[in-house]
């Protein structure tokens, strides 16, 4: 039907225009004349009705033909846009790679070289070119096993050694003064936030480094200050004493109860937090006000949306935060610990509270103090490196010490797990359908997924395959939806390339796991990585 | 560890050479090792220094794969995230899988991978190529603990290719249907049912397992049934009996019943997890129970949690209160029936709802990972009257929680003198100390919790270490 015109109704008035009465009784009804006459008419209505039908088929045609250009072309900027964000990704991860490989051979050490060598050390990891190879039999080869070695700046071999005979490390001048108080099993690492030096021999172009990545540590520590100070004040302030207890055991009780299911399940334990964060933020008890700069990564000046913000917040406000921070690392060390699935409505929770515009300074969220935990409780994420079988590799890793003693194997497996889980359910949200911004967008989870994988082969640690693990299991399908293709190649890398470069002999239940994951998503969701 | 003194390379307070006998010191005392906390540079260490721990149930030297068991159930086990066999896997699963195969008695405390172990038992005596003649039988007290077993033999088994496993429970196999799988889970009742009618065929059995055998053997109990259970199995089918507690009258019952049995026991004080907190809540009188239990869940952080209360109707009463504050709660009495039951359970294990009430119906067994609180509601009483306390009870009930090593809590309601007789009787029985909690000031209530916590996986006495294997 769609080339011909309509078919014309029967009851269409202008079937006969010029017929009247007179003119059907009149005596020449029948002649020639009026016959040809009527047929021309006839004819010229015919085109007409034509007319008018072809013109409306060419319109409709147009229309639609416009209509699939203007789809196409969405789609094709669609398409730009995502091969855009692979590339970029690709090239981060490229970069990464490449900064990962060349690690700087020689560290400065802080530790006298006097230990007489015991003997040739039997494991020199083939990824450190040395071009010293004197310092290859020193006591501090194994500092390479740091992640944080990439930042350190290499030492010419002769420099004197500041601090003899393993006394107590110093502070550096980049620590405040209060990390001397402080938090035991990190002062190695906390140390080292020597770095915005340039490293001498840059493999790729060099983005640089405004904020050592170790600025979390001193983050941490301040936050541990801030708490001290709320003990304080609360011994002089009845009000705030009153209400600080209830109002942390409020949130904490609220994180707790979040469960998953369908949106609107966790309203009432959101609008809790919520809400006592707003009572924190009103600050009608006269808590002190405090610098928000010394809980971020980086300085937050007056220019930077500065407008809206005061300059100080209530240190109530800002202490309730960090326990809901903590409350969420809690939760995922001890439920997703067990069943990672349950991280997942904690990092909405995450998501939706650091997101708010009410609880933003200088128009960007305070979410670093959250991730100021994740760095103390779960290095790898952030890079840092170390081997399970020794007391420094195990600090660097975030293997939990109790009065003293290590913790199990199983439990710190299990800590892992969680966090890992915990570190995807906060870092793998969907803003497309708010207007709100991301706090803790999905780059910061390749990242730390590259951070693992690009790990030289020796040092491939047991935490790092089940923090990897848990990152992927349940989050694959959100992984892709973000990442596309580049999700793909980057899992395979996860789950074949990376496992497989674990030397021989070292394979373990953790590493081989990796495998067994790839097996289940392919069973589960037909998603061949091979 | 073969480079092991060439690692040591560690310049000591006095310049003397590193000596391996100096190294091994490293961490049991924190006070001599402290200079070598801060130093920067590593020393490899035994493990057996990093824990030690020898006598932790769940610590074991071996690996799964070391106790030879197939490339598919090892891939199960690390899908679920097992690494490391558990003290009582790593001891029992050996002579289990031995030939020619020997009966087992074994007891292990609450949550250290008993189920685990007898499941990796069935699944490796079974030939999975015979799907539809059963080979292996578990019995188990209760039909939500049934379910469970047959869960986790779909968990573990995940990769060993068209695993059947049927559940004989009420109302689970229509009445003129064969049993067809190569595994059968179900209740004593039901099994015994079935077998009397020709449904299955039990003539192939090669295991029987009975799960909470000191329960399941009991006289007054199901002991009967079990035992006509096995009148009608092959005389050679070998029989594991496991369970958390052994009173001694049960056992001379479980040497006839699994006769010239390896067995694996623990002595009487050695039967509480140390990794679970025990506490007491001094209640000022019985009505504010309510309000206390809903303070509890600010106090430190909780996963799900289980609520053991005397009657349905506090149980009810309890839920209305804790729902309107937050909580997403099941409730599960004998009110509830069959499937019903099912899905309530199923609510709770899947985290739909982080908090369960429940009457004894669910003291025993019932494993959800993710408990971290236990609460005595009511003190666990037995006998005519409810009149002597309930020491068993108390103990499956707390192992709720602390499953496989993760911390947990276990807070017990007092409010009046008989309560607290009670308790004190339970606590003298085991040998344990329980902490005292006041709901008068929530802050140093709070205070004191979190000290126990942190102090709860690093006592000197966490040694429960008398399994010996006869």
């Amino acid at each position: 039907m769609a080339g011909s015109p309509p078919s014309r109704p029967r009851s269409f008035q202008y079937t006969s225009p010029s017929r009247t009465i007179s003119e059907i009784l009149g005596e020449d009804r029948n002649s020639e004349v009026r016959h040809k006459l009527r047929i021309e008419t006839a004819w010229k209505e015919h085109e007409r009705v034509r007319e008018d039908a072809e013109r409306a088929l060419r319109e409709h045609n147009q229309k639609e033909e416009q209509r699939r250009l203007l789809e196409e072309k969405r789609r094709e900027e669609e398409r730009i846009r995502r091969d855009e964000q692979i590339a970029a990704e690709r090239i981060r991860l490229n970069a990464l790679k490449a900064k990962k490989v060349e690690i700087p051979p020689v560290l400065p050490d802080p530790e006298p070289p006097k230990a007489p060598p015991a003997a040739p050390v039997a494991k020199a990891p083939e990824s450190a070119p040395s071009p010293t190879p004197a310092t290859a039999t020193t006591p501090q080869l194994n500092n390479l096993l740091n992640g944080t070695t990439a930042q350190k700046t290499p030492a010419p071999l002769g420099q004197p050694a500041p601090n003899p005979f393993g006394a107590p490390p110093k502070p550096s001048p980049f620590t405040q003064a209060s990390l001397q108080t402080a938090i035991g099993n990190l002062q190695v690492q906390s140390k080292e936030p020597v770095a915005p030096t340039p490293r001498p021999q840059p493999p790729v172009a060099q983005r640089p480094a405004p904020v050592p990545i170790d600025r979390y540590t001193i983050i941490h520590t301040n936050l541990k200050a801030l708490r001290t100070l709320m003990t304080q004040q609360a011994k002089v302030n009845k009000l705030l004493k009153q209400r600080m207890g209830d109002m942390r055991r409020d949130i904490r009780k609220s994180v707790g109860q979040l469960t998953g299911g369908p949106a609107g399940t966790n309203r009432q334990q959101q609008n809790k937090i919520m809400e006592n964060l707003r009572e924190a933020l009103a600050n009608q008890v006269g808590s002190q006000l405090v610098d928000p700069n010394d809980y971020l990564l980086e300085p937050r000046s007056y220019a930077q949306g500065g407008q809206q913000s005061p300059e100080k917040l209530p240190s109530l406000f800002l202490y309730l935060l960090n326990q809901f921070a903590k409350a969420a690392i809690s939760q995922f060390v001890n439920e997703a610990s067990a069943r990672p699935e349950t991280a997942d409505p904690v990092g909405v929770c995450i998501a939706a509270t650091f997101s708010d515009p009410n609880f933003q300074w200088r128009g960007q969220s305070l979410i670093d103090i959250l991730m100021a935990k994740f760095r103390i409780v779960c290095p790898v994420l952030f890079g840092f490196r170390g081997s399970e079988k020794t007391l420094e590799g195990r600090k660097r890793l975030g293997w939990k010490k109790e009065h003293g003693s290590w913790v199990d194997e199983q439990v710190h497996m299990d800590r892992m797990t969680g966090l890992g889980a915990g570190f995807a359910a906060v870092s793998l949200r969907n803003f497309s359908k708010t207007k709100k911004v991301n706090p803790y967008p999905p780059r910061n989870y390749w990242t730390a997924m590259a951070k693992i994988v690009n790990t030289p082969s020796p040092e491939i640690s047991n935490t790092q395959a089940v923090v990897l693990k848990a990152m992927i299991q349940n989050y694959e399908q959100k992984f892709l939806e973000h990442y596309g293709s580049a999700a793909i190649a980057a899992l395979r890398m996860c789950l074949f390339e990376f496992p497989a470069r674990v030397p021989a002999g070292s394979q373990s239940a953790a590493i081989n796991s990796l495998g067994v994951l790839a097996t289940q998503l392919q069973r589960d969701s037909g998603l061949v990585l091979t | 560890m073969a480079d092991l003194a060439s690692r040591i390379t560690k310049p000591d307070e006095e310049p003397a050479p590193a000596a391996p006998a100096a190294e091994t010191k490293l961490d049991g005392d924190e006070e001599v090792g402290s200079a070598l906390v801060d130093a920067t540079y590593d020393v490899e260490i035994k493990l057996s220094d990093l824990q030690n721990e020898e006598g932790n149930p769940l610590y074991s030297v071996k690996s799964f794969e070391e106790l030879g068991l197939p490339k598919s159930i090892n891939d199960g086990l690390l899908a679920m995230n097992f690494k490391k066999p558990s003290k009582v896997q790593e001891t029992a699963l050996p002579l289990m899988l031995a030939n020619p195969p020997r009966n087992m008695i074994a007891q292990s405390q609450s949550g250290t991978g008993k189920t685990a172990a007898f499941v990796l038992t069935c699944l490796t005596r079974v030939d999975l190529n015979q799907k539809t003649t059963p080979q292996a039988l578990l019995l188990a007290p209760s039909r939500e603990l049934a379910r469970q077993i047959q869960g986790v033999i779909l968990s573990i088994g995940q990769f060993c290719g068209d695993l059947t496993v049927v559940a004989a429970i009420p109302g689970a196999v229509a009445r003129d249907t064969k049993v067809e799988g190569s595994i059968v889970v179900g209740t004593p009742g039901t099994v015994i049912d079935l077998i009397k009618r020709n449904q299955f065929d039990t003539k192939n059995l090669k295991v029987l397992v009975i799960d909470e055998a000191d329960n399941m053997l009991d006289m007054q109990g199901l002991g009967d049934q079990c035992l006509r259970v096995k009148q009608k199995i092959p005389r050679t089918t070998q029989i594991l009996l496991f369970s958390a507690t052994f009173p001694d009258k049960v056992m001379s019952f479980a040497e006839k019943y699994a006769p010239s049995a390896n067995q694996m026991r623990l002595k009487h004080n050695d039967l509480t997890v140390k990794g679970i907190s025990q506490m007491y809540m001094d209640c000022p009188d019985q009505d504010k129970k309510y309000d206390i239990l809903c303070k509890l869940y600010g106090l430190m952080t909780i996963g799900s949690s289980v609520i053991f209360v005397r009657t349905r109707e506090s149980a009810d009463e309890i839920k209305r209160r804790m729902e309107s504050d937050g909580h997403k709660v099941s409730v599960l009495h004998g009110a509830y029936e069959g499937v019903n039951r099912d899905t309530l359970l199923d609510d709770f294990r899947s985290g739909r709802s982080k908090v369960l009430i429940t009457t004894n119906v669910l003291a025993r067994g019932i494993d959800v990972s993710t408990v971290s609180m236990v609460i005595n509601y009511d003190i666990p009483m037995k006998g005519p009257g409810e009149r002597e306390p309930d020491a068993e009870t108390y103990l499956h009930r707390i192992g709720r929680t602390g499953r496989f090593g993760r911390v947990g809590v276990s807070i017990s309601f007092v409010y009046d003198k008989r309560s607290y007789q009670a308790l004190t009787y339970i606590s003298n029985y085991y040998g344990i100390d329980l902490v005292q909690l006041s709901p008068d000031d929530w802050d140093e209530t709070e205070r004191k919790v979190q000290d126990v916590l942190k102090s709860s996986r690093a006592k000197p006495d966490y040694a429960p270490n008398a399994i010996k294997v006869d």
